[in-house]
């Protein structure tokens, strides 16, 4: 009647993302806690919380929905679901979610924009070739100069043909 | 010659049998030596002392989690070489360091592999496994570059050895802490229920060198032993004890 019924096992998770090596801690601000300074880390940075002065990581840096950013950003990598005041400047890829908010200049290499991500700055984008190269402009001047003479040829052609 | 530092808990008649099974290994690997039996009131550094003196090859801590941890936050300064075989529950750090449980973590003991090992150390002392300020109104600065604050309440663990383990939402949580950091776990204090205070999942910060203030005194725990501060600093002491470890170790 009073047999001692044993309690089934808790399951036991490795914190904070399954994806990632069980040793390889990261850095976790929690959602009511607030981080001022210059908050560096060698590994990758979960922010759930707020954090202002400056950030930097070579790794991956998540910011979370609810989450607020007052600082400049470094990154290796980052996908971005709050909101951040100041500017981004990740190496490789960042992400922006639907309910990302960003107010500040950012430079990247790969960039990937969700419907309904905001962006209040001028967004730089490693690679791109059509710009500030005058070779390239003479050619499409010169392109459009020969379309433009040859049409005016042309008009002039129709003119003399309906004359 | 080793010298075998016992538990007092050792002295319960369960633990007699494993007790003769594993100094007959130790016989058996040759590796057999002086046992010296640990009361509450016996200080680890001078035991440690006085046997080095004696030029002793190690010492050997035979017990558990705590045992381990009583006897290297003071006996961390000497230079020697220490062992550990784990006996019965409550061997976290055996794990760590790739001991197997009961008799055979002699043949591990009779390998001598070696590794010098990473320590806490806070307001002089130094500690192994895990440090515990339980919680208060207090905020921690971190390598002296950054502030972290909460709320109200917030209960820090930082760990060394040991693993950091919760349970939330139904599961329970497991963060391994990896070698050459120390690694702090911040848990604000968000409620309270029926019989206990209700934290948030924790804030992780790997760091070398952070500073725990508070206005009023807080309550320290290291490897089992309680203070009361106004103001910790916590360091991590790198490769600060030589130790035998097994082969299937966790860093």
């Amino acid at each position: 009647m009073f047999q001692k019924t044993s309690r089934p096992a808790m399951p036991q998770e490795e914190y904070p993302t399954p994806g990632v090596s069980p040793d390889e801690v990261e850095t976790v601000v929690g959602p009511s806690v607030r981080v001022e300074g210059d908050f560096a880390s060698e590994g990758n940075i979960i922010v759930k919380g707020i954090v202002s002065g400056s950030v930097k990581t070579s790794k991956l840096l998540t910011v979370e929905k609810g989450a607020s950013i007052f600082a400049n950003v470094r990154a290796g990598n980052a996908a971005i679901s709050g909101s951040i005041r100041g500017n981004v400047k990740v190496s490789d890829r960042l992400d922006l979610a639907e309910t990302a908010q960003v107010a500040g200049d950012i430079d990247c290499r790969v960039l990937s924009v969700a419907p309904g991500a905001l962006i209040q700055g001028r967004v730089t984008m490693k690679g791109i070739d059509i710009i500030g190269d005058k070779r390239d402009d003479k050619k499409v001047g010169g392109f459009m100069s020969k379309i433009k003479s040859r049409s005016e040829d042309e008009i002039e052609d129709s003119v003399g043909s309906a004359l | 010659m080793y010298v075998y530092l016992y538990d007092n808990f050792l002295k319960q008649k369960k633990y007699a049998s494993i007790l003769k099974t594993i100094e007959t290994r130790l016989t058996d690997f040759g590796i057999a030596g002086k046992i010296i039996r640990l009361q509450s009131l016996s200080d680890a550094k001078e035991l440690a002392e006085d046997e080095i003196k004696k030029s002793v090859s190690g010492i050997v801590i035979v017990g558990n989690d705590k045992t381990f941890g009583q006897v290297l936050s003071r006996a961390a300064t000497c230079e020697t070489l220490f062992g550990f075989l784990p006996i019965g529950p409550d061997n976290k750090i055996a794990e760590i360091l790739g001991i197997p449980i009961g008799e055979d973590a002699c043949a591990t003991l009779s390998r001598r592999r070696k590794l010098r090992l990473d320590l806490g150390w806070f307001n002089g002392r130094y500690f192994v496994s895990q440090l515990h300020v339980f919680p208060g109104e207090i905020a921690v600065e971190y390598d002296e570059r950054f502030k972290v604050t909460a709320k109200g309440k917030m209960e820090l663990v930082v760990c060394n050895l040991q693993p950091f383990e919760w349970e939330g939402n139904g599961k329970k949580y497991v963060v391994r802490p990896q070698d050459g950091k120390l690694e702090a776990f911040l848990r604000p204090v968000v409620g309270h229920s029926w019989f206990k205070e209700v934290y948030e999942d924790p804030s992780i910060f790997p760091f070398q060198e952070m500073t725990v203030s508070a206005k009023k005194p807080f309550a320290v725990e290291a490897d089992g032993r309680q203070s009361k501060e106004t103001k910790i600093k916590i360091k991590l002491s790198k490769k600060r004890v030589e130790m035998i470890v097994g082969k299937e170790r966790r860093f």
